[in-house]
Protein backbone atom coordinates (compact mmCIF):
# COMPACT_ATOMS: atom_id res chain seq x y z
CA UNK A 1 0.00 0.00 0.00
CA UNK A 2 2.71 2.22 0.77
CA UNK A 3 4.70 1.77 -1.94
CA UNK A 4 2.22 3.26 -4.08
CA UNK A 5 1.96 6.55 -2.57
CA UNK A 6 5.65 6.70 -2.48
CA UNK A 7 5.57 6.44 -6.22
CA UNK A 8 3.02 9.10 -6.21
CA UNK A 9 5.52 11.13 -3.90
CA UNK A 10 8.49 10.05 -6.03
CA UNK A 11 6.92 11.23 -9.36
CA UNK A 12 5.57 14.82 -8.46
CA UNK A 13 7.97 15.60 -5.97
CA UNK A 14 10.82 15.33 -8.65
CA UNK A 15 8.57 17.08 -11.68
CA UNK A 16 7.75 19.79 -8.74
CA UNK A 17 11.55 19.83 -8.21
CA UNK A 18 12.24 20.36 -12.16
CA UNK A 19 9.26 23.19 -12.37
CA UNK A 20 10.82 25.26 -9.35
CA UNK A 21 14.83 25.12 -10.92
CA UNK A 22 13.42 25.57 -14.09
CA UNK A 23 11.15 29.24 -13.08
CA UNK A 24 14.26 30.05 -10.93
CA UNK A 25 16.46 29.75 -13.66
CA UNK A 26 14.60 31.41 -16.27
CA UNK A 27 12.62 33.93 -14.19
CA UNK A 28 14.69 35.80 -11.83
CA UNK A 29 12.78 35.01 -8.19
CA UNK A 30 15.00 36.44 -5.70
CA UNK A 31 18.51 37.64 -5.44
CA UNK A 32 19.94 34.62 -4.35
CA UNK A 33 18.44 32.18 -6.83
CA UNK A 34 21.01 30.20 -7.46
CA UNK A 35 21.63 29.03 -3.68
CA UNK A 36 18.10 28.17 -3.68
CA UNK A 37 18.37 25.50 -6.58
CA UNK A 38 21.41 23.95 -5.37
CA UNK A 39 19.19 23.34 -2.33
CA UNK A 40 16.29 22.54 -4.01
CA UNK A 41 18.46 19.70 -5.36
CA UNK A 42 19.83 18.60 -2.42
CA UNK A 43 16.79 18.58 -0.33
CA UNK A 44 14.66 16.69 -3.42
CA UNK A 45 17.69 13.91 -3.37
CA UNK A 46 17.74 13.63 0.23
CA UNK A 47 14.28 13.13 1.25
CA UNK A 48 13.61 10.97 -1.44
CA UNK A 49 16.59 8.51 -1.08
CA UNK A 50 15.34 8.77 2.66
CA UNK A 51 12.09 7.66 2.12
CA UNK A 52 13.11 5.12 -0.67
CA UNK A 53 15.71 3.48 1.47
CA UNK A 54 14.32 3.48 4.77
CA UNK A 55 10.52 2.30 4.40
CA UNK A 56 10.10 2.92 8.34
CA UNK A 57 10.67 6.76 7.96
CA UNK A 58 7.77 6.47 5.22
CA UNK A 59 5.44 6.15 8.29
CA UNK A 60 6.83 8.27 10.85
CA UNK A 61 4.90 11.88 11.79
CA UNK A 62 8.68 14.08 13.02
CA UNK A 63 9.72 13.11 9.03
CA UNK A 64 6.77 14.43 7.96
CA UNK A 65 6.98 17.54 9.95
CA UNK A 66 10.72 17.83 9.04
CA UNK A 67 9.48 17.35 5.28
CA UNK A 68 6.53 19.99 6.09
CA UNK A 69 8.79 22.64 7.46
CA UNK A 70 11.46 21.89 4.62
CA UNK A 71 9.39 23.08 2.21
CA UNK A 72 7.72 25.67 3.97
CA UNK A 73 10.94 27.34 4.21
CA UNK A 74 11.58 26.73 0.56
CA UNK A 75 8.43 29.15 -0.40
CA UNK A 76 9.24 31.85 2.82
CA UNK A 77 13.07 31.86 1.02
CA UNK A 78 11.94 32.70 -2.30
CA UNK A 79 10.17 35.48 -0.50
CA UNK A 80 6.63 35.46 -2.02
CA UNK A 81 3.83 32.87 -1.23
CA UNK A 82 3.30 32.88 -4.91
CA UNK A 83 6.32 30.94 -5.04
CA UNK A 84 7.74 28.44 -7.77
CA UNK A 85 8.10 25.65 -4.71
CA UNK A 86 4.44 25.86 -4.14
CA UNK A 87 3.99 22.24 -5.93
CA UNK A 88 6.63 21.11 -4.52
CA UNK A 89 5.40 21.88 -1.03
CA UNK A 90 1.70 20.10 -2.15
CA UNK A 91 3.93 17.00 -2.39
CA UNK A 92 4.82 16.66 1.22
CA UNK A 93 1.03 16.50 2.34
CA UNK A 94 1.05 12.77 0.11
CA UNK A 95 2.03 10.44 3.07
CA UNK A 96 0.64 12.05 6.15
CA UNK A 97 -2.77 12.07 4.03
CA UNK A 98 -2.72 8.40 3.18
CA UNK A 99 -0.83 7.03 6.23
CA UNK A 100 -3.21 9.05 8.81
CA UNK A 101 -6.91 8.04 9.73
CA UNK A 102 -9.32 10.06 7.72
CA UNK A 103 -10.23 12.61 10.63
CA UNK A 104 -6.51 13.18 11.74
CA UNK A 105 -5.41 13.51 8.04
CA UNK A 106 -7.70 16.37 7.90
CA UNK A 107 -6.75 17.77 10.95
CA UNK A 108 -2.86 17.15 9.47
CA UNK A 109 -3.97 18.86 6.14
CA UNK A 110 -5.56 21.87 8.01
CA UNK A 111 -2.50 22.36 10.32
CA UNK A 112 -0.16 22.52 7.13
CA UNK A 113 -2.60 25.29 5.42
CA UNK A 114 -2.11 27.21 8.36
CA UNK A 115 1.61 27.31 8.46
CA UNK A 116 1.37 28.01 4.67
CA UNK A 117 -0.59 30.90 5.73
CA UNK A 118 2.05 31.87 8.31
CA UNK A 119 4.72 32.19 5.41
CA UNK A 120 2.06 34.34 3.17
CA UNK A 121 1.88 36.80 6.06
CA UNK A 122 5.90 36.80 6.90
CA UNK A 123 6.70 37.15 2.91
CA UNK A 124 4.20 39.63 1.36
CA UNK A 125 0.54 39.07 2.56
CA UNK A 126 -0.63 43.24 3.19
CA UNK A 127 -3.46 45.25 3.08
CA UNK A 128 -2.79 45.73 -0.35
CA UNK A 129 -3.48 42.19 -1.56
CA UNK A 130 -6.40 42.15 0.71
CA UNK A 131 -8.11 45.11 -0.79
CA UNK A 132 -7.23 43.53 -4.82
CA UNK A 133 -10.22 41.10 -5.73
CA UNK A 134 -7.48 39.10 -7.96
CA UNK A 135 -4.76 38.81 -5.60
CA UNK A 136 -7.32 38.31 -2.76
CA UNK A 137 -8.51 35.36 -5.18
CA UNK A 138 -5.43 33.75 -5.74
CA UNK A 139 -4.80 33.50 -1.91
CA UNK A 140 -7.94 32.07 -1.50
CA UNK A 141 -7.29 29.29 -4.23
CA UNK A 142 -3.12 28.97 -2.65
CA UNK A 143 -4.99 28.05 0.56
CA UNK A 144 -7.47 26.41 -0.69
CA UNK A 145 -5.19 23.79 -2.73
CA UNK A 146 -3.78 22.12 0.18
CA UNK A 147 -6.71 21.38 1.60
CA UNK A 148 -8.79 19.28 -1.39
CA UNK A 149 -5.39 17.32 -2.00
CA UNK A 150 -5.72 16.16 1.75
CA UNK A 151 -9.48 15.41 1.65
CA UNK A 152 -8.54 13.58 -2.06
CA UNK A 153 -5.90 11.20 -0.82
CA UNK A 154 -7.45 10.91 2.45
CA UNK A 155 -10.56 9.77 0.70
CA UNK A 156 -9.14 7.27 -1.73
CA UNK A 157 -6.84 6.02 1.19
CA UNK A 158 -10.02 5.18 3.05
CA UNK A 159 -12.26 3.72 0.20
CA UNK A 160 -8.90 1.51 -0.73
CA UNK A 161 -8.15 0.41 2.93
CA UNK A 162 -11.77 -0.65 3.17
CA UNK A 163 -12.18 -2.39 -0.11
CA UNK A 164 -9.59 -4.63 1.37
CA UNK A 165 -11.07 -5.28 4.16
CA UNK A 166 -14.22 -6.49 2.47
CA UNK A 167 -12.09 -8.84 0.33
CA UNK A 168 -10.62 -10.48 3.86
CA UNK A 169 -14.23 -11.30 4.80
CA UNK A 170 -15.27 -12.29 1.59
CA UNK A 171 -12.61 -14.82 0.88
CA UNK A 172 -13.21 -16.45 4.60
CA UNK A 173 -17.06 -16.80 3.75
CA UNK A 174 -15.74 -18.61 0.68
CA UNK A 175 -13.72 -20.69 2.53
CA UNK A 176 -16.20 -21.45 5.39
CA UNK A 177 -19.22 -22.14 3.10
CA UNK A 178 -16.45 -24.41 1.31
CA UNK A 179 -15.22 -26.52 4.89
CA UNK A 180 -19.06 -26.48 5.26
CA UNK A 181 -20.15 -28.23 1.77
CA UNK A 182 -16.85 -30.49 2.35
CA UNK A 183 -17.68 -31.54 5.30
CA UNK A 184 -21.61 -32.27 4.55
CA UNK A 185 -20.16 -34.08 1.57
CA UNK A 186 -17.88 -36.09 3.55
CA UNK A 187 -20.96 -37.04 5.77
CA UNK A 188 -23.82 -37.30 4.02
CA UNK A 189 -22.70 -39.77 1.08
CA UNK A 190 -18.85 -40.81 1.28
CA UNK A 191 -20.14 -41.97 5.59
CA UNK A 192 -22.75 -43.37 4.52
CA UNK A 193 -21.94 -45.94 2.05
CA UNK A 194 -19.07 -46.38 4.58
CA UNK A 195 -21.81 -47.83 6.97
CA UNK A 196 -23.51 -49.69 4.22
CA UNK A 197 -20.15 -51.50 3.54
CA UNK A 198 -19.47 -52.37 7.30
CA UNK A 199 -23.04 -53.79 7.31
CA UNK A 200 -23.12 -55.95 4.53
CA UNK A 201 -19.47 -57.15 5.39
CA UNK A 202 -20.65 -57.64 9.08
CA UNK A 203 -23.69 -59.96 7.90
CA UNK A 204 -21.04 -61.88 6.07
CA UNK A 205 -18.47 -62.02 8.89
CA UNK A 206 -20.94 -64.40 11.42
CA UNK A 207 -21.68 -67.12 8.37
CA UNK A 208 -17.56 -67.39 7.90
CA UNK A 209 -14.80 -69.33 10.63
CA UNK A 210 -10.77 -69.68 10.71
CA UNK A 211 -8.78 -67.29 8.49
CA UNK A 212 -11.92 -66.08 6.12
CA UNK A 213 -13.51 -64.57 9.22
CA UNK A 214 -10.16 -63.24 10.38
CA UNK A 215 -9.82 -61.20 7.44
CA UNK A 216 -13.31 -59.96 7.05
CA UNK A 217 -12.72 -58.92 10.81
CA UNK A 218 -9.91 -56.99 9.88
CA UNK A 219 -12.14 -55.37 6.93
CA UNK A 220 -14.74 -54.21 9.62
CA UNK A 221 -11.79 -53.07 11.77
CA UNK A 222 -10.78 -50.89 8.59
CA UNK A 223 -13.81 -49.53 8.06
CA UNK A 224 -14.80 -48.73 11.40
CA UNK A 225 -11.29 -46.66 11.62
CA UNK A 226 -12.60 -44.91 8.35
CA UNK A 227 -15.92 -44.20 9.97
CA UNK A 228 -14.29 -42.34 13.01
CA UNK A 229 -11.64 -40.98 10.87
CA UNK A 230 -14.53 -39.52 8.90
CA UNK A 231 -15.97 -38.19 12.11
CA UNK A 232 -12.95 -36.24 13.38
CA UNK A 233 -12.73 -34.56 9.91
CA UNK A 234 -16.71 -33.72 9.59
CA UNK A 235 -16.12 -32.31 13.14
CA UNK A 236 -12.98 -30.59 12.45
CA UNK A 237 -14.43 -28.89 8.91
CA UNK A 238 -17.95 -27.43 10.60
CA UNK A 239 -17.49 -24.35 12.64
CA UNK A 240 -18.99 -25.30 15.77
CA UNK A 241 -19.65 -21.93 16.24
CA UNK A 242 -21.78 -20.97 14.14
CA UNK A 243 -21.64 -17.31 15.22
CA UNK A 244 -22.27 -17.27 18.80
CA UNK A 245 -18.71 -15.96 21.02
CA UNK A 246 -16.27 -18.11 22.87
CA UNK A 247 -16.89 -17.33 25.96
CA UNK A 248 -20.59 -18.05 25.66
CA UNK A 249 -20.37 -21.64 24.42
CA UNK A 250 -17.45 -21.74 26.93
CA UNK A 251 -19.93 -21.07 29.89
CA UNK A 252 -22.28 -23.22 28.13
CA UNK A 253 -19.85 -26.22 28.69
CA UNK A 254 -19.11 -25.14 32.25
CA UNK A 255 -22.98 -25.88 32.67
CA UNK A 256 -22.93 -29.02 31.14
CA UNK A 257 -19.73 -29.93 33.05
CA UNK A 258 -21.03 -28.35 36.67
CA UNK A 259 -23.25 -31.64 37.66
CA UNK A 260 -20.29 -33.77 37.24
CA UNK A 261 -17.61 -32.14 38.95
CA UNK A 262 -17.11 -30.73 43.00
CA UNK A 263 -15.63 -27.88 41.56
CA UNK A 264 -17.10 -24.13 41.49
CA UNK A 265 -16.61 -23.16 37.91
CA UNK A 266 -16.48 -19.50 36.63
CA UNK A 267 -16.10 -17.96 33.22
CA UNK A 268 -14.97 -14.24 33.01
CA UNK A 269 -14.55 -12.08 30.18
CA UNK A 270 -15.16 -11.90 26.62
CA UNK A 271 -12.03 -12.34 23.83
CA UNK A 272 -14.53 -10.19 21.25
CA UNK A 273 -14.89 -11.19 17.60
CA UNK A 274 -12.15 -13.55 16.20
CA UNK A 275 -12.23 -15.06 12.82
CA UNK A 276 -14.44 -17.90 12.47
CA UNK A 277 -11.66 -20.34 12.32
CA UNK A 278 -9.68 -19.11 15.03
CA UNK A 279 -12.49 -18.44 17.18
CA UNK A 280 -14.02 -22.19 16.63
CA UNK A 281 -9.49 -23.81 17.54
CA UNK A 282 -9.54 -21.62 20.56
CA UNK A 283 -13.07 -22.79 21.49
CA UNK A 284 -12.16 -26.39 21.61
CA UNK A 285 -9.15 -25.64 23.16
CA UNK A 286 -10.56 -23.88 26.20
CA UNK A 287 -13.45 -26.67 25.94
CA UNK A 288 -10.49 -29.30 27.07
CA UNK A 289 -8.92 -27.47 29.10
CA UNK A 290 -11.84 -26.89 31.23
CA UNK A 291 -12.81 -30.28 30.75
CA UNK A 292 -9.92 -32.05 31.97
CA UNK A 293 -9.69 -29.35 34.97
CA UNK A 294 -12.86 -31.22 35.64
CA UNK A 295 -12.44 -34.52 34.87
CA UNK A 296 -8.79 -35.06 36.35
CA UNK A 297 -7.96 -31.78 38.75
CA UNK A 298 -9.67 -32.45 42.25
CA UNK A 299 -9.89 -28.79 42.01
CA UNK A 300 -12.35 -26.67 44.08
CA UNK A 301 -12.12 -23.98 42.08
CA UNK A 302 -12.12 -23.68 38.04
CA UNK A 303 -11.86 -20.14 36.70
CA UNK A 304 -11.87 -19.38 33.38
CA UNK A 305 -10.46 -15.71 32.24
CA UNK A 306 -11.22 -14.18 28.52
CA UNK A 307 -9.69 -11.05 27.56
CA UNK A 308 -8.52 -9.00 24.45
CA UNK A 309 -6.09 -6.48 24.29
CA UNK A 310 -6.01 -4.85 20.72
CA UNK A 311 -5.57 -7.86 18.16
CA UNK A 312 -4.66 -10.21 21.15
CA UNK A 313 -6.71 -12.38 22.67
CA UNK A 314 -6.12 -14.54 25.54
CA UNK A 315 -8.13 -17.67 27.69
CA UNK A 316 -6.99 -18.65 30.44
CA UNK A 317 -7.69 -21.90 32.42
CA UNK A 318 -6.65 -22.18 35.74
CA UNK A 319 -7.71 -24.48 38.83
CA UNK A 320 -6.09 -25.05 42.08
CA UNK A 321 -6.55 -29.31 42.28
CA UNK A 322 -3.58 -31.69 42.22
CA UNK A 323 -2.23 -30.33 39.32
CA UNK A 324 -0.21 -31.70 36.10
CA UNK A 325 0.79 -35.51 36.98
CA UNK A 326 4.66 -35.93 36.95
CA UNK A 327 4.14 -38.38 33.97
CA UNK A 328 2.01 -38.53 31.06
CA UNK A 329 -1.08 -40.39 31.35
CA UNK A 330 -0.60 -42.97 28.89
CA UNK A 331 -2.86 -41.91 25.58
CA UNK A 332 -3.71 -38.66 26.62
CA UNK A 333 -5.03 -36.85 23.23
CA UNK A 334 -5.89 -34.48 24.81
CA UNK A 335 -2.39 -31.86 25.31
CA UNK A 336 -1.55 -33.40 21.58
CA UNK A 337 -4.89 -31.70 20.34
CA UNK A 338 -4.53 -28.87 21.85
CA UNK A 339 -1.01 -27.61 20.94
CA UNK A 340 -1.61 -29.03 17.42
CA UNK A 341 -4.96 -26.70 17.61
CA UNK A 342 -2.79 -24.19 18.74
CA UNK A 343 -0.30 -24.52 16.13
CA UNK A 344 -2.88 -24.17 13.33
CA UNK A 345 -3.98 -20.62 14.46
CA UNK A 346 -0.19 -19.36 15.45
CA UNK A 347 -1.58 -19.32 19.00
CA UNK A 348 0.70 -19.74 22.15
CA UNK A 349 -0.44 -21.41 24.36
CA UNK A 350 1.57 -23.03 27.95
CA UNK A 351 0.45 -25.97 30.35
CA UNK A 352 2.00 -25.66 33.60
CA UNK A 353 1.26 -25.33 37.65
CA UNK A 354 -0.64 -22.33 38.39
CA UNK A 355 -0.12 -19.33 40.82
CA UNK A 356 1.91 -20.66 43.74
CA UNK A 357 3.02 -24.07 42.29
CA UNK A 358 -0.97 -25.30 42.94
CA UNK A 359 -2.77 -26.83 40.65
CA UNK A 360 -2.98 -26.48 36.46
CA UNK A 361 -2.70 -23.09 34.60
CA UNK A 362 -3.36 -23.21 30.97
CA UNK A 363 -2.75 -20.36 28.82
CA UNK A 364 -4.01 -19.73 24.78
CA UNK A 365 -2.68 -17.17 23.38
CA UNK A 366 -3.72 -15.92 19.84
CA UNK A 367 -2.85 -12.68 17.41
CA UNK A 368 -5.32 -12.09 14.81
CA UNK A 369 -3.34 -10.26 13.27
CA UNK A 370 -1.36 -13.71 11.98
CA UNK A 371 -4.75 -15.28 11.63
CA UNK A 372 -5.69 -12.98 8.95
CA UNK A 373 -2.42 -13.13 7.43
CA UNK A 374 -2.70 -16.75 7.19
CA UNK A 375 -6.21 -17.04 6.09
CA UNK A 376 -4.75 -14.94 2.45
CA UNK A 377 -3.33 -17.62 -0.14
CA UNK B 1 -41.57 -63.50 9.88
CA UNK B 2 -41.15 -60.32 10.88
CA UNK B 3 -41.98 -57.57 8.17
CA UNK B 4 -39.74 -54.40 8.14
CA UNK B 5 -39.93 -51.22 6.09
CA UNK B 6 -36.75 -49.29 5.63
CA UNK B 7 -36.66 -45.44 5.52
CA UNK B 8 -33.10 -43.96 4.64
CA UNK B 9 -32.71 -41.20 2.00
CA UNK B 10 -29.23 -42.61 1.11
CA UNK B 11 -29.46 -44.73 -1.68
CA UNK B 12 -26.03 -47.42 -0.60
CA UNK B 13 -27.55 -47.69 3.02
CA UNK B 14 -31.28 -48.68 1.64
CA UNK B 15 -29.48 -51.23 -0.92
CA UNK B 16 -26.85 -52.78 1.83
CA UNK B 17 -29.96 -53.01 4.53
CA UNK B 18 -31.97 -54.77 2.26
CA UNK B 19 -29.86 -57.19 0.67
CA UNK B 20 -28.49 -57.77 4.68
CA UNK B 21 -31.94 -58.41 6.46
CA UNK B 22 -33.01 -60.65 2.93
CA UNK B 23 -29.95 -62.50 4.26
CA UNK B 24 -31.29 -63.28 7.44
CA UNK B 25 -33.45 -66.27 8.33
CA UNK B 26 -36.88 -64.68 9.55
CA UNK B 27 -36.36 -61.17 8.81
CA UNK B 28 -38.53 -59.58 5.55
CA UNK B 29 -37.66 -56.39 3.91
CA UNK B 30 -40.62 -55.37 2.21
CA UNK B 31 -39.93 -51.81 0.72
CA UNK B 32 -37.64 -49.33 1.40
CA UNK B 33 -38.77 -45.45 1.29
CA UNK B 34 -36.26 -42.27 0.25
CA UNK B 35 -38.30 -39.67 2.33
CA UNK B 36 -41.28 -38.68 4.23
CA UNK B 37 -43.21 -38.53 0.99
CA UNK B 38 -42.78 -42.18 0.15
CA UNK B 39 -42.92 -43.41 4.10
CA UNK B 40 -46.79 -43.03 4.20
CA UNK B 41 -48.20 -44.78 0.51
CA UNK B 42 -45.41 -47.67 1.75
CA UNK B 43 -46.24 -47.94 5.60
CA UNK B 44 -50.39 -48.13 4.09
CA UNK B 45 -49.39 -50.83 1.20
CA UNK B 46 -47.06 -52.49 3.56
CA UNK B 47 -48.61 -52.78 7.26
CA UNK B 48 -44.74 -53.71 8.48
CA UNK B 49 -44.38 -54.51 12.07
CA UNK B 50 -41.37 -53.21 12.15
CA UNK B 51 -39.84 -49.26 10.74
CA UNK B 52 -36.07 -48.87 10.59
CA UNK B 53 -35.37 -45.43 10.44
CA UNK B 54 -32.74 -42.95 9.38
CA UNK B 55 -32.67 -40.15 11.96
CA UNK B 56 -31.63 -37.48 9.55
CA UNK B 57 -34.16 -37.21 6.67
CA UNK B 58 -33.49 -34.57 3.96
CA UNK B 59 -37.48 -32.69 5.13
CA UNK B 60 -37.43 -34.19 9.00
CA UNK B 61 -35.91 -35.97 11.53
CA UNK B 62 -36.52 -39.41 12.61
CA UNK B 63 -38.05 -38.31 15.85
CA UNK B 64 -40.68 -36.16 14.30
CA UNK B 65 -41.50 -38.99 12.08
CA UNK B 66 -41.68 -41.36 14.57
CA UNK B 67 -44.02 -39.21 16.24
CA UNK B 68 -46.18 -39.31 13.83
CA UNK B 69 -45.75 -43.18 12.60
CA UNK B 70 -46.71 -43.88 16.42
CA UNK B 71 -50.16 -42.01 15.61
CA UNK B 72 -51.18 -45.17 13.14
CA UNK B 73 -52.85 -48.13 14.18
CA UNK B 74 -52.20 -49.98 14.52
CA UNK B 75 -48.75 -48.59 14.92
CA UNK B 76 -45.19 -50.63 13.84
CA UNK B 77 -42.27 -50.99 16.44
CA UNK B 78 -40.02 -47.78 15.36
CA UNK B 79 -36.22 -48.96 15.68
CA UNK B 80 -34.39 -45.71 15.06
CA UNK B 81 -31.10 -46.33 12.99
CA UNK B 82 -28.90 -43.61 13.18
CA UNK B 83 -24.78 -42.32 12.60
CA UNK B 84 -25.33 -40.06 16.01
CA UNK B 85 -26.75 -42.70 18.01
CA UNK B 86 -24.89 -41.44 20.68
CA UNK B 87 -26.51 -41.52 24.55
CA UNK B 88 -27.60 -38.10 24.15
CA UNK B 89 -30.05 -39.13 21.20
CA UNK B 90 -31.52 -41.64 24.41
CA UNK B 91 -34.18 -39.19 25.77
CA UNK B 92 -35.53 -37.22 22.80
CA UNK B 93 -35.70 -40.75 21.07
CA UNK B 94 -38.15 -41.86 24.56
CA UNK B 95 -39.96 -39.28 24.60
CA UNK B 96 -40.74 -39.41 20.70
CA UNK B 97 -41.94 -42.92 21.17
CA UNK B 98 -38.84 -45.11 19.57
CA UNK B 99 -38.61 -48.68 20.55
CA UNK B 100 -35.20 -49.46 19.61
CA UNK B 101 -31.93 -47.19 18.82
CA UNK B 102 -28.97 -49.25 17.17
CA UNK B 103 -25.83 -47.15 15.50
CA UNK B 104 -25.38 -47.39 11.83
CA UNK B 105 -21.61 -48.46 12.92
CA UNK B 106 -23.04 -51.38 14.58
CA UNK B 107 -22.00 -55.08 12.92
CA UNK B 108 -25.65 -56.70 11.33
CA UNK B 109 -25.55 -59.26 14.56
CA UNK B 110 -26.65 -56.18 16.57
CA UNK B 111 -29.32 -54.88 14.17
CA UNK B 112 -30.75 -58.25 13.76
CA UNK B 113 -30.91 -58.57 17.43
CA UNK B 114 -32.22 -55.55 17.86
CA UNK B 115 -35.19 -55.91 15.45
CA UNK B 116 -36.34 -59.22 16.78
CA UNK B 117 -36.55 -57.67 20.29
CA UNK B 118 -38.33 -54.47 19.28
CA UNK B 119 -40.80 -56.61 17.33
CA UNK B 120 -41.22 -58.82 20.42
CA UNK B 121 -42.22 -55.36 22.19
CA UNK B 122 -39.04 -54.98 23.86
CA UNK B 123 -37.42 -51.80 24.30
CA UNK B 124 -33.97 -51.49 22.92
CA UNK B 125 -32.96 -48.04 24.40
CA UNK B 126 -28.96 -47.12 26.05
CA UNK B 127 -29.23 -47.31 29.95
CA UNK B 128 -29.87 -43.64 30.66
CA UNK B 129 -27.47 -42.66 33.08
CA UNK B 130 -27.75 -39.40 35.73
CA UNK B 131 -25.30 -37.11 33.74
CA UNK B 132 -27.63 -37.36 30.92
CA UNK B 133 -30.77 -36.81 33.12
CA UNK B 134 -29.35 -33.96 34.35
CA UNK B 135 -28.08 -32.25 31.46
CA UNK B 136 -31.93 -33.16 29.55
CA UNK B 137 -33.44 -31.67 32.68
CA UNK B 138 -31.10 -28.27 32.18
CA UNK B 139 -32.54 -28.14 28.92
CA UNK B 140 -36.03 -28.56 29.89
CA UNK B 141 -38.76 -25.75 31.20
CA UNK B 142 -39.69 -26.56 34.89
CA UNK B 143 -42.99 -27.63 34.50
CA UNK B 144 -41.81 -30.07 31.84
CA UNK B 145 -39.98 -32.18 33.99
CA UNK B 146 -43.26 -34.00 35.58
CA UNK B 147 -43.81 -35.35 31.76
CA UNK B 148 -40.02 -36.40 31.51
CA UNK B 149 -40.38 -38.31 34.66
CA UNK B 150 -43.62 -40.09 33.81
CA UNK B 151 -42.57 -41.11 30.18
CA UNK B 152 -39.48 -42.28 31.69
CA UNK B 153 -41.49 -44.35 33.84
CA UNK B 154 -43.59 -45.46 30.76
CA UNK B 155 -46.61 -43.62 31.97
CA UNK B 156 -49.67 -44.13 29.29
CA UNK B 157 -50.39 -41.04 27.86
CA UNK B 158 -53.98 -41.20 29.39
CA UNK B 159 -52.92 -41.14 32.76
CA UNK B 160 -50.48 -38.83 32.09
CA UNK B 161 -53.14 -36.23 31.50
CA UNK B 162 -55.40 -36.61 33.94
CA UNK B 163 -52.21 -36.97 36.85
CA UNK B 164 -51.49 -33.23 35.09
CA UNK B 165 -54.88 -32.41 34.86
CA UNK B 166 -54.22 -31.44 30.98
CA UNK B 167 -56.34 -32.24 27.59
CA UNK B 168 -54.56 -35.07 25.89
CA UNK B 169 -54.02 -32.84 23.23
CA UNK B 170 -52.00 -30.22 25.14
CA UNK B 171 -49.91 -33.60 26.64
CA UNK B 172 -49.13 -34.43 22.85
CA UNK B 173 -48.30 -30.74 22.17
CA UNK B 174 -46.27 -30.03 25.30
CA UNK B 175 -44.01 -33.32 24.34
CA UNK B 176 -43.41 -32.63 21.06
CA UNK B 177 -42.08 -29.06 22.26
CA UNK B 178 -39.38 -31.00 24.70
CA UNK B 179 -38.15 -33.23 21.84
CA UNK B 180 -37.41 -30.18 19.75
CA UNK B 181 -35.33 -28.70 22.76
CA UNK B 182 -33.76 -31.63 23.17
CA UNK B 183 -32.92 -33.45 19.96
CA UNK B 184 -29.57 -33.19 18.37
CA UNK B 185 -29.12 -30.13 16.02
CA UNK B 186 -27.08 -31.95 13.06
CA UNK B 187 -26.16 -28.40 11.20
CA UNK B 188 -27.40 -28.86 7.24
CA UNK B 189 -24.76 -27.38 4.78
CA UNK B 190 -25.36 -23.49 4.50
CA UNK B 191 -25.76 -21.83 1.35
CA UNK B 192 -23.85 -18.53 0.29
CA UNK B 193 -26.33 -16.04 -1.05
Amino acid sequence: MTSRWLTLLLMTRLLAAGVAVLLLVVHRVTAHDSTLVVVTIAFTAVTLAALAWVPRLQRSPVVWLVDGVGVLALVAASEDWRSPFYILMLTALILPSTALPFRRALAWGVAFTLGYLGVAVYTELDANTLESTIRLETITTHLMVPLVVVLALAYATDVLERLRGERVRSEQLAVESERQRIAWELHDSAKQRVHAAHLVLSALHGQLAGPQAELVGHALGELRAAGADMDTSVAELRMPLEGRSVERLLDERATELAPASEAEISVRGSVGELPAHVAAHAYRIGAEALTNAVRHGGAAHIDVMLSRNGSVATIEVCDDGRGLPAIRRPGSNGLRSMRARAETIGAALSIGPGAGERGTRVKLVVSTDFAERSTKP
Amino acid sequence: MIRILIVDDHPALRAGLTAVLRAEPGLVPLATAASVEDLWPALNRTKPDVIVLDYHLPADDGLVVCRRVKRAVPAPAVLLYSAYADASLTIPALLAGVDGLVSKSAPAGELYDAIRRVARGERVLPPISRELLDAAAARLQPEELPILGMMLEDTPPAEMAETLGLQPAEVTHRVDRMIKRLKVEIPAPRTVG
